[in-house]
């Protein structure tokens, strides 16, 4: 079978009357990296803990490598390891405990646990910390575990909600060849993130979430091509010097150059449009540098 | 076999979580109950029968020692894996809701056995008579726990907040000791209450192991009873523990 991850008409209407999914398709064949983008409150959170079985949907249906992941979500858990947007973890159990106890519940037996761990502990340069408390450790640190535990006995189909929030630059390294060597491996992914460089960088398909509906997806240069004008002129308004930097988009470069002129432009650069152009046009709100959603 | 994998490393887990806390823990499940045990005893060991009303004490503080184990700690460190996403954790593998809740009462089984036998040393110590039938006070302190555990549970599964879990649990657990006749004789309750009184779990299990502890054994309506209810309120902590959110 050809897809890891089969999702049709997925909706989730909570008790509140929220509805935060209105009908998700998504078909993601075995081997895939698919990150989800959206804006805070769109639903991807949602989208993620139904596919992981956390979160019962209202309607549709969910099929991991041909389990029905509503009705047994158990069965379907089994290919799956998960790192969820929130989780705690317990205080007082080192590094290592953890990873063994955990590895034990994902069927493997002592010796087994015992080399996943020490495995996973060095893929996430956590070797300093191995016998240390968890309740010892930094924010980052403890995201990291997180990673670990999912990707412990080398499930076939990691979902991993926002997994590089809060880590340094050098951590996020690290996680994205974790996620790069399970790709080689095998393993099919589904993340979401809120840093652009990260989609663009792992990604095989990229989907876009906004108000509940999968609005766009596919391959970096697939939405791309979604822009009709896909030059991005930058430039500060000479009227307002002290300003923020003003965005506008053109068919082409030539068209950028004429607006430069006839405005009498003197800060500005031209770029190619990239994913955060295309989130922008198809959300109507842009990212700052850092890939955090800036208030629209 | 991996079910009891599970559950054994639930157990484990809880167990190697609480290195840290073992002082305080070891407080709440002695101290307490055997400061009850000297108060009430000072307060009402005078009377016709001492005897029987520090038999009664002894059993008493036994019952307070369960309670604290199973509806105040237990619900406590339920609560505490719900609302500091410990749960959300487990959650994500493929463990059943059951094996984790197993595990849990495992947990607070083997600190149920350690608490009672500490205070039965206790109780030796200050001098109280008993000639404990041991097989049988086991299998009353196993029914009062998984009884008491399955409100723990009832609790922790439904409570909206921390704040408001702890409460009933701390509520529940000494509420439970108080308001049933475990410490005093039931006739000292209002005619009212009284009825209502002698059907907390607390009670049953009150009277079951003053008798037990007394070296009696007939206990068959007291053991039917708190088989009921252990029955009734895990029933309902196992249907209420779901990983999956509605």
């Amino acid at each position: 079978m050809p897809f890891a991850v089969r999702v049709r008409g997925l909706v989730k209407r909570y008790k509140d009357g929220t509805l935060a999914n209105r009908g998700i398709d998504l078909d993601v064949r075995r081997g895939e990296v698919v990150t989800i983008l959206g804006p805070n409150g769109a639903g991807k959170t949602t989208f993620l803990r139904q596919l992981t079985t956390e979160l019962m949907p209202t309607a549709g249906s969910v099929n991991v490598f041909g389990v029905d992941a509503v009705k047994e979500p158990l069965r379907a858990k089994r290919a799956m390891g998960i790192t969820p947007q929130e989780a705690g973890l317990f205080e007082a159990l080192t590094v290592r405990e953890h990873f063994e106890f955990f590895a034990r519940f994902k069927s493997l037996s002592k010796r087994e646990a015992r080399a996943a761990a020490h495995e996973v502990i060095a893929e996430l340069g956590l070797v300093d910390e191995t016998n240390k408390p968890v309740g010892n450790l930094s924010g980052g640190q403890r995201r990291r575990i997180l990673i670990g535990l999912a990707l412990l006995g080398r499930p076939p189909l990691l979902v991993l909600d926002e997994p590089t929030t809060g880590l340094d630059p050098a951590s996020r390294h690290a996680v994205w060849k974790v996620i790069r060597r399970a790709v080689a491996e095998g393993a099919t992914i589904i993340l979401s993130t809120h840093y652009m460089e990260e989609a663009e960088r792992l990604s095989s398909r990229i989907g876009i979430i906004a108000a509940g509906r999968l609005i766009a997806c596919g391959s970096l240069d697939e939405l791309l091509a979604r822009l009709e004008r896909s030059y991005r002129l930058s430039y500060r308004d000479p009227q307002d010097p002290l300003g923020d930097l003003c965005v506008s988009y053109f068919a082409s470069f030539a068209e950028a150059q004429q607006r430069i002129a006839r405005e009498r432009l003197n800060e500005y650069s031209i770029a190619r449009a990239s994913l955060e152009d295309v989130y922008f046009t198809l959300t109507g709100e842009p990212f700052d540098k850092d890939g955090t959603e800036v208030a629209a | 076999m991996t079910r009891l994998t599970d559950i054994s490393c639930v157990f484990r887990i809880q167990l190697a979580g609480m290195r840290r806390e073992a002082g305080p823990f070891l407080l709440a499940a002695l101290v307490f109950p055997s400061a009850m045990y000297l108060f009430a005893n000072a307060v009402g060991g005078a009377s016709v029968e001492p005897e029987e009303n520090r038999l009664r004490f002894l059993a008493g503080s036994v019952i307070f020692s369960l309670s604290l184990t199973s509806i105040s700690w237990l619900g406590y460190l339920l609560l505490e894996n719900r609302f500091t996403g410990r749960l959300k954790l487990f959650a994500t593998l493929p463990l059943a809701p059951s094996s984790y809740v197993f595990g849990v009462l495992i947990f607070a089984l083997a600190q149920a056995a350690l608490g009672t036998t500490a205070l039965l040393l206790v109780g030796r110590a200050f001098g109280v008579h008993m000639r404990p039938n041991i097989a049988l006070l086991a299998v009353v302190v196993v029914l009062t726990i998984l009884c008491l555990c399955g409100l723990g549970v009832i609790i922790a599964a439904r409570a909206r907040s921390f704040s408001e879990g702890s409460l009933l649990t701390d509520t529940l657990g000494a509420g439970l000791i108080f308001l049933a006749p475990v410490y005093y004789a039931p006739e000292m309750l209002p005619r009212a209450l009284r009825v209502v009184a002698q059907m907390l779990p607390t009670a049953f299990a009150a009277r079951a192991v003053q008798t037990t502890l007394a070296g009696g054994h007939e206990i068959g309506g007291e053991l039917l009873a708190l088989g009921l209810m252990a029955t009734a309120t895990l029933a309902l902590g196992f249907r209420l523990m779901k990983w999956r959110e509605d």
